[in-house]
């Protein structure tokens, strides 16, 4: 990963036991921050203006509770669909669970997800995403791997 | 292509299909005029061209006549490729590769009849039978002289020397000497990446980080159109630039006056990376893959010899290094499944004539030639070696790297993941004297995802160690010793997923499960893409700081097989791809990381959404120069990465940025261009919102100014 990456990384993870000292008990101390960059499914020249758009979800942990918010904007079509999907980076994967998106091109996502341990540790490995359908690519339009913030 | 552009190509597209234009019209010839179609051929030419229409004009145009997304597919240039092969082999050719990102809904009719449409359009006008998938007649054959004269609508392309002049009459010329070549002078940049150990690292430093940002345009020269990636060479104030269709020109430095031109043929807009000087020459390879010298004073011609058979499919897109006083160049175009190969070449300087060849891919017979399955000769393909190498003087080695097997996916090879192929995908260090391999490093075998390793060999010395540094499509910064081949170490320099282990000790790599299986038609979703982690734009070694700078391009790939037919004269590259945003990078596509030598740690990185379309240069005055789609042109701090000056040309900025001095001024020289292959087309498909002139080839020479 790039120095930027690592940094903020690190100093996200300073941020939060300093949090979790001062306003909670220890055991949130996993309590943490996620982003995902939405952008544009697998494309060709062909397609390329047929998948469009992009967007920005972040996610809050709190214990097991994944809290999702976000918006997207720009789809070629309505939004038919969206889930939390399963699967290390750029490597697509079963649904976790679905998530509320608007009937539009574009809006804001929001939804609150049980995550079990197997997710809670994907998760933490950079390992779920959030993927939206749309009426004109039912396969999903766009997408995107949440990171620690 | 923007969206204007496409929605135009779309409209044009369909206003086409319905209303039986010029196109179609001369498709439709071998019918006559007669509505009754009597002609088998034609119908299916007719059906084809709206299956054109719709599958393949969007880059090949819909008279094919290309754009910037694929060549063009009529007239001359096709049928010196097609001309002497049969239908069969085009459409398999076309059923294996075309369109590049996926052909789930074509079937083996449409092909044909696309087949049938493009040889039409070509002036093939004596066949009334149907293509069918192992028709076998000679294309060139059956288009009459009319036809082929139809099609003749450029007017004839200009040859040999079209500006004279000498440039004698500007500053006296010397010969170049080996020694010159082994030491240049600062004030030169006399081969491609500067010297033979391809720092791509100017001495100079009267523009340093203090002053850069009063860099100010000097002079601005147009180039001839086409795709271009040129790295201009340098000496004693004269620019030896290379354009596309393999012209060249000298231009003084000082004042941006051209003294000559030079067009050896063919005219057809290629791109072509570097040319070399030595002694009183200027020494070309073309697209053609020929080699031909120039006398360096005038630019009349002085020899020409033949690298290899362009007929066949063998081309140059990069240039030659002058070694140990020999000519020494690679070869590209080498996917089909014929008897000849790849090789790397040495020829004489005065004469052109052929001293050596060494072979990238090995026969059944020899050393290597066991990791090819039970795969006949004919069947072996890839190992181009498209990137110019390097040169170690002391140890009379030549460094180069080859490109991987042939076609893109082991399935598609009728091989596995356990089929090494050598010698693709490797260092190979040349003995400079006869040819003989010295040692190979196969950085990875079996190659699957079309990323290849060729890219060019950096040779930096620490202490007693004499090292070699490359940097592939994976990704992965590469350090070996140079004069064993043995592994030194490694770095991941942007996110990669298609390796689950990469041995710390011997540098051996381990796909991942689903890449090592992949089948025929079946999603394989990787990253980098084959646009690369790096890709041709050259990195830089800055000595002073012991930092390797790369220009980096953050993408991912979804590839999947197709099946290709073990037919003589076949072959190719095979697989459906898309491409999408890699994870974690915000959408970055553009990426500057700088390396310590020693450690192989990231000291710092540059990261923004433009992808970098230029090799990076580094100077003594601790700047990076480096340039992106966008069109910006940056100058970047050695030490920290941050941007320190910027400017913007004409069009994206791609090539490789120079330096050269002339009575003691420093100059910065980069080029604007189109072209380039994956590492544009993939932006462009990712970046959409990004858009730049599609023209505006030029170069651009920048300098302090005077007090
Ligand atoms: C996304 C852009 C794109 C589409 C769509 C596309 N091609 Fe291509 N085509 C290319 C590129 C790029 C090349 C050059 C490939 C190379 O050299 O690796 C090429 C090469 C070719 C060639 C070889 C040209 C030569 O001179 O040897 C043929 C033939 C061809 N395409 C036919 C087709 C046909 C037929 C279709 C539609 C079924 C099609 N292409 C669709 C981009 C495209």
């Amino acid at each position: 990963m790039t120095k930027n990456n690592s940094t903020r990384w690190a100093a996200n993870l300073f941020c939060m036991a300093l949090l979790a000292l001062f306003t909670a008990p220890l055991a949130l101390a996993q309590d943490a921050s996620f982003r995902a960059h939405l952008s544009k499914m697998p494309t060709t020249p062909q397609t390329k203006n047929a998948i469009s758009g992009g967007g920005e979800v972040i996610a809050t942990l709190e214990g097991h509770t994944l809290t999702i918010s976000g918006h997207f904007e720009g789809m070629s079509s309505v939004a038919t669909m969206a889930h939390v999907h399963m699967g290390p980076p750029a490597q697509p994967g079963p649904v976790v669970s679905a998530i509320t998106a608007p009937d539009s091109t574009g809006g804001e996502l929001s939804g609150q997800i049980e995550l079990n341990d197997e997710q809670l540790a994907a998760l933490k490995v950079n390992s779920l995403y959030v993927q939206i359908h749309s009426a004109d690519n039912a396969a999903g339009e766009l997408r995107g791997w949440f990171f620690a913030r | 292509m923007n969206i204007r552009t496409t929605s135009l190509a779309i409209a044009i597209a369909s206003a086409l299909i319905g209303c039986t234009p010029d196109n179609s019209e001369q498709a439709m010839n071998g019918a006559s005029d007669s509505s009754v179609a009597a002609n088998a051929f034609a119908e299916q030419a007719a059906v084809g061209a709206e299956k054109f229409a719709a599958n393949c004009a969007a880059c090949h145009g819909i008279n094919l006549e290309g754009s910037t997304l694929g060549p063009l597919l009529s007239g001359r240039p096709f049928m010196q490729r097609w001309g002497q092969r049969n239908p069969s082999l085009l459409f398999n050719n076309i059923k294996a590769n075309m369109p590049p990102g996926g052909n789930e809904g074509l079937s083996d009719d449409d092909y044909l009849a696309i087949a049938a449409h493009i040889l039409s359009v070509n002036g093939v006008d004596t066949v009334t039978t149907a293509l069918d998938p192992s028709t076998d007649f000679t294309i060139a054959d059956n288009a009459s002289a009319i036809a082929s004269l139809r099609n003749r609508n450029e007017p004839p392309a200009p040859e040999g020397v079209t500006v004279a002049g000498n440039v004698d009459d500007f500053v006296p010329f010397t010969p170049v000497t080996d020694a010159m070549l082994e030491s240049p002078d600062p004030a030169d940049w006399p081969m491609i990446r500067r010297s033979y150990d391809a720092h791509s690292y100017s001495p100079l430093d009267q523009i340093d980080t203090s002053n850069v940002a009063n860099l100010r345009l000097e002079w601005v020269w147009n180039m001839h159109e086409g795709d271009s990636e040129p790295s201009p060479l340098v000496y004693k104030g004269i620019i030896y630039l290379i354009n596309p269709g393999n012209v060249i020109q000298a231009i003084d430095g000082k004042t941006g006056e051209l003294i000559w031109e030079n067009w050896a043929g063919p005219a057809n807009r290629q791109d072509m990376r570097n040319i070399a000087i030595y002694n009183d020459k200027i020494i070309q390879a073309t697209t053609d893959a020929r080699l031909v010298a120039l006398d360096a004073r005038t630019g009349k011609q002085v020899w020409e010899t033949m690298v290899a058979d362009n007929s066949q499919g063998f081309e140059n897109s990069s240039g030659p290094i002058v070694a140990d006083g020999k000519v020494i160049l690679g070869l590209a175009g080498c996917a089909r499944y014929i008897k000849d190969d790849c090789y790397i070449s040495a020829h004489d300087a005065n004469t052109g004539e052929l001293v050596w060849r060494f072979n990238t891919i090995a026969k059944a017979n020899e050393p290597g030639g066991d990791t090819w399955g039970e795969l006949d000769d004919i069947f072996r393909a890839g190992g181009e070696t498209w990137i110019t190498g390097s040169y170690d003087p002391e140890l009379k080695l030549t460094y180069w790297g080859t490109a991987q097997q042939k076609p893109w996916v082991p399935v598609s090879r009728h091989l596995t993941i356990q089929d090494e192929g050598l010698f693709t995908n490797s260092t190979v260090a040349v003995n400079t004297d006869d040819g003989t391999l010295n040692w190979h490093f196969q950085h990875v075998p079996a190659e699957a995802l079309d990323l290849d390793e060729v890219f060019e060999r950096v040779l930096v010395n620490r202490g007693d160690e004499k090292l070699v540094f490359s940097l592939g499509k994976y990704g992965i910064l590469w350090k070996s010793d140079r004069v064993s081949g043995e592994f030194k170490g490694y770095k991941e320099t942007v996110f990669q997923n298609a390796f689950t282990d990469i041995d710390p000790v011997t540098g051996r790599v381990t796909y991942r499960e689903d890449i090592q299986n992949a089948k025929l038609n079946e999603w394989t979703s990787a990253c980098p893409s084959s646009a690369g982690g790096k890709d041709w734009h050259s990195m830089t070694y800055h000595e002073p700081s012991g930092l390797m700078i790369a220009p980096l391009s953050q993408t991912c790939l979804e590839n999947a097989a197709r099946e290709v037919a073990l037919v003589q004269g076949g072959g190719g590259l095979a697989a459906s791809r898309k491409f999408f945003e890699m994870p974690g990078t915000d959408g970055n596509l553009g990426k500057i990381g700088a390396y310590n030598v020693d450690t192989m740690e990231e000291v710092w990185s540059y990261q923004q959404r433009a992808s970098f379309h230029t090799g990076t240069m580094s100077t003594a005055g601790d700047l990076v120069f480096v340039g992106d789609l966008d069109r910006r042109f940056k100058a970047l701090d050695v030490n920290t990465g941050e941007v320190v000056w910027e400017t913007r040309l004409g069009t994206s900025v791609q090539g490789h940025p120079v330096s050269f001095a002339i009575d003691g001024k420093q100059y910065i020289a980069v080029t604007s261009a189109v072209g380039g292959t994956s590492p544009r087309t993939v932006p462009d498909v990712i970046a959409t919102e990004i858009t730049y002139p599609r023209w505006g080839n030029a170069l651009y020479v920048f300098s302090l100014p005077e007090d």
